[in-house]
């Protein structure tokens, strides 16, 4: 396990396992699927949305994780890494964004299209992990000072709920994948309360 | 909106298919079908409209517009009969499912009602003929598809709808241990579209059994599928098994899952949006990842043919 967590905390695996939604594009089955033949630019877009997304999911799972499993070394090797994790989000997302750009193939109609609910979520949640992307280094958590600098990146709730209603909206029928990206988290999350509801209950009865 | 000159789909004489050269596409196509009825295990005389000839219908061939590769007309469909996932219909829609032999139920307010294989339907019908058409989805993608098929006005002249006919109601199949889709909970199965008895009867609306001269295949909509080309493409229903003339306007799948997003006209219109989207351009299928969005026209450009359906109906509230 330590021998694992060791290797995990390398940066140059963790840039391997982040570049993971850009290999896999390489590999000739997925060049060859219809979906990206017919219209390569909705191909990416979905699919380069759907790795910023994923990657998200990862970084809120880290900390409720972390609390449940206090002892794992592996876990504390992806909270080691969770601001450089969090920052590869807000590179997937402006690319989704560039993609967006091309897909829709004006200036005109990529604006018209923020009045959109849909779209408008989507990019709110890009602006604020733009702010959380540009402090998260030392420096920043130095200046603001640890309590400011955690207030700010508890913005990470706001956008996970800015993206499940993104990826909600997107869904003709149901909210099947939705619930198959985000249960894990919301779970992990509910778990995470629970834990700190015993705790606090806990702590008032031994007074 | 593009003002369309009149005639504007005419050929003239020397650009029909020849004799010759339709029957070297004929001996192809047998060919073709040899291979994929052998693959299916299956004998291509079966073949739902396979033994039929298809002469290009040149009042329907628009001169500029250049057909979608057949590769990516059998790859990229919408069938949530099978699956959401447009990749995977193709697969999904040839493991078990039988669409031969199939019958077709013609009935309701109609003289003649009449049940029968769908390939005695073509016959009655007097054979079939090949239409290329533009296929815009209300998912602001479209193709050009060369179809083969018949005009719903003839079969409808065949079962003599009485004068309560005012609406069609289309039904599609229901067999969810071979289609996985439909053991969702999602959609209330079978799929349902419908049309305004003129809308049916309109010279546009086909029932199309083939496509590139071959018989359609299973995830197109075997063996036999409504095709309307002014409207958007989730009005086209496949594999309908039930056709029914009817009083009152039909509650298409669709309308019924979303009404806020979905109505029961559909007309392909760039002025009025999806909710979640622009309607105003479309991405052609197959042309690349840039410059591959195109100005969505009124009616899809068929304006010419079918705006005087619409006269006086608001078509921002009847989407």
């Amino acid at each position: 396990m330590n021998e694992i967590a060791r290797f995990l905390k390398k940066s140059w695996v963790l840039y391997i396992l982040l570049l993971t939604p850009v290999f896999y594009l390489f590999i000739p089955q997925s060049r060859s699927d219809t979906e990206y033949l017919a219209d390569p630019a909705k191909y990416l877009l979905e699919y380069v949305g759907l790795s910023a997304t994923i990657l998200f999911v990862i970084v809120l799972m880290i900390t409720p994780l972390r609390k449940i499993f206090p002892k794992s070394p592996i876990i504390k090797a992806f909270a080691f890494n969770r601001r450089q994790i969090g920052v590869s989000v807000f590179i997937y997302a402006l690319l989704h964004l560039l993609i967006y750009f091309a897909y829709t193939g004006s200036w005109s109609g990529f604006v018209k299209d923020w009045e959109k609910l849909f779209i408008l979520s989507g990019i709110v949640a890009l602006v604020l992990l733009l702010v959380l992307a540009t402090t998260s280094n030392n420096r920043s958590v130095r200046i603001l000072g640890g309590k400011r600098w955690k207030r700010i990146h508890r913005l990470a709730y706001a956008i996970m709920f800015l993206l499940i209603y993104h990826q909600a909206t997107q869904e003709k029928t149901g909210y099947r994948e939705t619930a198959k990206i985000f249960a894990p988290l919301l779970l992990l999350q509910a778990c995470r309360i629970g834990l700190h509801a015993k705790y606090t209950f806990d702590q008032r009865s031994k007074e | 909106m593009r003002i369309l000159k009149k005639k504007s789909w005419e050929l003239p004489e020397s650009a029909v298919t020849s004799e010759q050269d339709f029957i070297n596409r004929r001996r192809f196509l047998k060919a073709v079908g040899l291979g994929s009825g052998a693959l299916l295990g299956q004998s291509i005389a079966h073949a739902a409209t396979s033994g039929f000839p298809s002469p290009l219908n040149s009042a329907y061939k628009l001169e500029d517009l250049e057909p979608t590769p057949y590769d990516l007309i059998k790859g990229y469909n919408n069938f949530y009969e099978f699956t959401t996932d447009k990749g995977d219909v193709q697969k999904l829609a040839n493991q078990g499912w039988q669409s031969e032999p199939w019958e077709i139920e013609i009935g309701g307010l109609v003289d003649k009602p009449m049940k029968l294989d769908v390939n005695d339907c073509i016959s009655k019908v007097g054979g079939i003929e090949q239409r290329v058409y533009r296929m815009r989805c209300v998912e602001a993608w479209s193709m050009v598809i060369p179809w083969d098929g018949f005009q719903l006005s003839k079969l409808i002249d065949l079962v003599q709808p009485n004068a309560k006919a005012k609406y069609v109601k289309f039904t599609s199949f229901y067999d969810p241990k071979s289609a996985p889709g439909q053991k969702s909970g999602s959609i209330d199965w079978p799929y349902v579209e419908g049309l305004t008895i003129a809308e049916a009867r309109n010279e546009l609306t086909l029932l199309a059994t083939g496509i590139y001269g071959k018989p359609i295949p299973n995830q197109n909509g075997a063996p036999i599928r409504l095709v309307v080309p002014w409207k958007y493409g989730f009005k086209g229903i496949k594999s309908i098994s039930k056709i029914e003339f009817v009083s009152k306007p039909p509650l298409n799948t669709w309308k019924a899952l979303q009404s806020r997003e979905y109505g029961f006209y559909a007309n392909v219109n760039p002025e009025v949006d999806h909710p979640r989207w622009s309607q105003a351009s479309e991405r052609v299928i197959g042309s690349g990842f840039f410059s591959s969005r195109k100005d969505t026209l009124m009616f899809n450009g068929y304006a010419e043919q079918v705006a005087s359906l619409y006269e006086g109906l608001d078509l921002r509230r009847n989407f």
